[in-house]
């Protein structure tokens, strides 16, 4: 086993920019969960719509910082309207409909993202941040895991302030812990719901655009149909970040992102036998998480009863 | 009575949600004609005759349908019947699969037998999915069989001496006695036995004891407790007969395809195929067995038939998803509740209910016919 600096600095640099973005979309889950009560298994979908449409604003000639700024609203849009048209006109109570009707969905944005990508099996992207290498002690960072880590960190900092100070923040919050309560107080539900919609699937898609740009290293990045699949290669350990908080904490699921992203890459380093499990770690870890019921750690009985019922 | 008579008002109860599904009535009416079995006769001498102009594409397509029938069928025991939402039952197939291929092809062991053990294969697997099922909720069952998938896919697909590695195993199709099994037509035959075997068990299932049980559960967990029923035992039993059925299906699979690789079982072509799964019962009619038989029809007329048609393709994945959606909003019930609900209208105002039926037919082939002469 090898445990010189650059590997384990590397890696760890690596695994904390991959945690960051796990942690973005986890945010998203937890968001919209916990103020509408649906667990929605369609946020990977929601967020390929944006990467769908900055691959064509930048493939008919837009500047790419100028495209994605265009097209995060692109999956803020299909949120909110999913909101509207769909779970809001569906009862709460009736779990396997929802569950159901958001894979559904799932499926419905991913064939439309195929379609806009016109069935291609591999469409490349263009980059949209700088790419350079710094060397500090002899180790290699990339600028691109570094401002990828940043960003998040930055973004995912900002919507927690902003969800604990700002009036929108406070009423979201409301509607999250007690429905009835906030409707006599006059919040207006459908509009706060709508709100949490447009705002997670706007954090889904800047976590998609932090990764989908730049896998390809410097040379852009691609989507592959292993992405434009209903639930997309980084879905499941967003689900165990969020998990990690048991679904109702936001913060929890900032840090349940790290952790994802530093046991999938860190088992890179373990000896022979160990790092096989690179792959399931994410899944092992979940179940483990689901079986310890995690949510009872964050959440009062009568919220969770409240999500559940 | 002292107390202050506000106190003693009475306590108002919230009334009980109401059930997505309708539930069975309490005695079955038997010996009846009934619009399921008018709708079952008429799709198996559809299914049956309908493959014969097309040849050996059309049979192709015929056994593809017919083994995803089967495959939906574990879907309906589990998540229709008992309300348990499993995002994994291609990987059960995966296990019936990859055991009947190790068994034919490594092992030599007859189809007859190698089916059966792949099917009992999967019930160590359904056993451990059923024990954490008991423990979680809807939502969280539904991640977890998510992730279990993924689990399988690098533990028990990775197991080289099962899966044959990366190649995978290249199967012949045998022959038993008269039945010639090389043949497609034969194996068509085959495929559509089982699967009105297994059409006509699951619905005896709906109505006998343990299905009625399992309907308990899925509508309310706690009035099934106080019913006396046992929720762990029906839980796990739903689970394992689902196992069984897409362990059956998945062997299936294996002989027609005759050249099984475990990267279809892995992440994330597992997880698709079995949202595929899902979502075709869910159009076809999630909490009746013969749902999985029209989802398996809709599967083959969206994958098979228009894939040649590459125009047109693109836009049936878009409008089966829309489909599904519409379904799930305003008929949970599927295929099998609309196809019910016109039949009553037919009977009540026969002309009324024709023009409908034959308005929608027709818009759909219109449409379909209108995408076909443009990507040509």
């Amino acid at each position: 086993m090898i445990l010189a600096g650059q590997p384990v600095a590397a890696v760890t640099v690596f695994g904390l920019s991959s945690g960051a973005v796990f942690g973005l979309l986890a945010l998203g889950l937890v968001l919209i969960y916990r103020t509408t009560g649906t667990l929605n298994f369609s946020h990977w979908a929601i967020g390929i719509l944006a990467v769908v449409a900055y691959a064509i604003l930048t493939g008919s000639g837009v500047n790419p910082q100028i495209a994605v700024l265009l097209s995060i609203p692109v999956s803020m849009g299909a949120g909110v309207l999913a909101y509207r048209l769909v779970f809001r006109r569906i009862p709460r109570s009736q779990h396997i409909i929802v569950v159901l009707i958001s894979v559904g969905l799932a499926q419905l944005f991913s064939s439309i993202a195929a379609f806009a990508l016109g069935f291609e099996q591999f469409t490349r992207i263009p980059a949209w941040l700088p790419a350079t290498d710094y060397h500090l002690f002899g180790i290699t960072f990339k600028s691109v895991d570094l401002i990828t880590m940043a960003a998040a960190l930055a973004i995912a900092f900002g919507f927690l302030i902003w969800f604990r100070r700002s009036q929108a923040g406070r009423a979201l919050r409301a509607v999250a812990q007690n429905r009835e309560a906030a409707m006599l107080a006059g919040i207006d539900d459908v509009r706060y719901s709508s709100i949490a919609w447009g705002m997670g699937s706007g954090l889904a898609a800047v976590a998609l655009l932090l990764v989908l740009p730049h896998s390809a290293g410097d040379r852009g990045g691609l989507i592959t149909t292993f992405q434009v699949t209903p639930f997309g290669t980084l879905l499941i350990p967003a689900f165990g970040a969020a998990l990690i908080g048991g679904l109702v904490n936001l913060p929890a699921a900032l840090i349940g992102g790290f952790v994802f992203g530093l046991s999938h890459e860190l088992l890179v380093l373990a000896p022979a036998p160990w790092s096989n499990l690179r792959g399931a770690i994410a899944a092992i870890l979940i179940v483990l998480l689901l079986l310890m019921r995690t949510e009872r750690f964050f959440a009062s009985r009568q919220e969770i009863e409240a999500l559940e019922a | 009575m002292s107390a202050h008579p506000s106190t003693l008002a009475p306590v108002q109860f919230e009334p009980a949600p109401e059930p997505a599904f309708e539930t069975p009535p309490a005695a079955p009416t038997r010996r009846r004609l009934r619009p399921s079995h008018i709708l079952g006769g008429l799709g198996l001498l559809l299914l049956v005759s309908l493959p014969i102009p097309f040849g050996d594409f059309g049979f192709f397509v015929g056994q593809y349908g017919a083994i995803y029938a089967i495959l939906g069928l574990s879907v309906i025991v589990v998540t229709g019947y008992a309300g348990l939402i499993s995002l994994m039952p291609y990987s059960f197939a995966g296990i019936g699969a990859m055991i009947t291929a190790v068994a034919m092809a490594s092992w030599g062991w007859p189809m007859w037998l190698a089916i059966p053990l792949g099917a009992v294969a999967t019930i160590p697997v359904s056993i451990l999915v059923g024990i954490t099922s008991v423990r979680l909720k809807t939502l969280y069952l539904a991640i977890a069989t998510l992730t279990f998938a993924d689990v399988l896919g690098e533990t028990f697909f990775k197991w080289d001496r099962i899966t044959g590695g990366e190649t995978g195993w290249l199967l012949q199709r045998p022959k038993l006695g008269p039945i010639d099994l090389t043949s497609d037509a034969t194996f068509y035959v085959v495929c559509i036995a089982v699967v009105f075997l297994l059409l006509w068990m699951i619905e005896g299932l709906r109505t006998s004891r343990l299905g009625r049980a399992m309907l308990a559960v899925r509508d309310n967990e706690l009035e099934a407790q106080a019913l006396g029923i046992n929720v762990y035992k029906t839980k796990l039993v739903a689970f394992v007969i689902s196992g069984l059925i897409a362990g059956i299906g998945g062997g299936f699979l294996a002989v027609l395809l005759t050249s099984v690789t475990r990267s279809a079982f892995q992440s994330p072509l597992a997880q698709a195929t079995s949202l595929l799964l899902v979502t075709l019962v869910a159009i076809g009619g999630i909490d009746r067995a013969i749902g999985a038989f029209f989802g398996a029809v809709s599967l083959v007329i969206q994958q098979q038939i228009f894939q040649g048609a590459d125009f047109f393709f693109r836009f049936v994945a878009v409008y089966a998803a829309l489909l599904l959606i519409l379904f799930l909003m305003f008929r949970p019930g599927g295929m099998v509740q609309v196809g019910k609900i016109q039949l009553d209208l037919i009977r009540r105002r026969p002309i009324v209910g024709i023009a409908i039926a034959l308005f929608f037919l027709g818009l759909n082939v219109g449409v379909a016919w209108l995408f076909l002469s443009l990507s040509s």
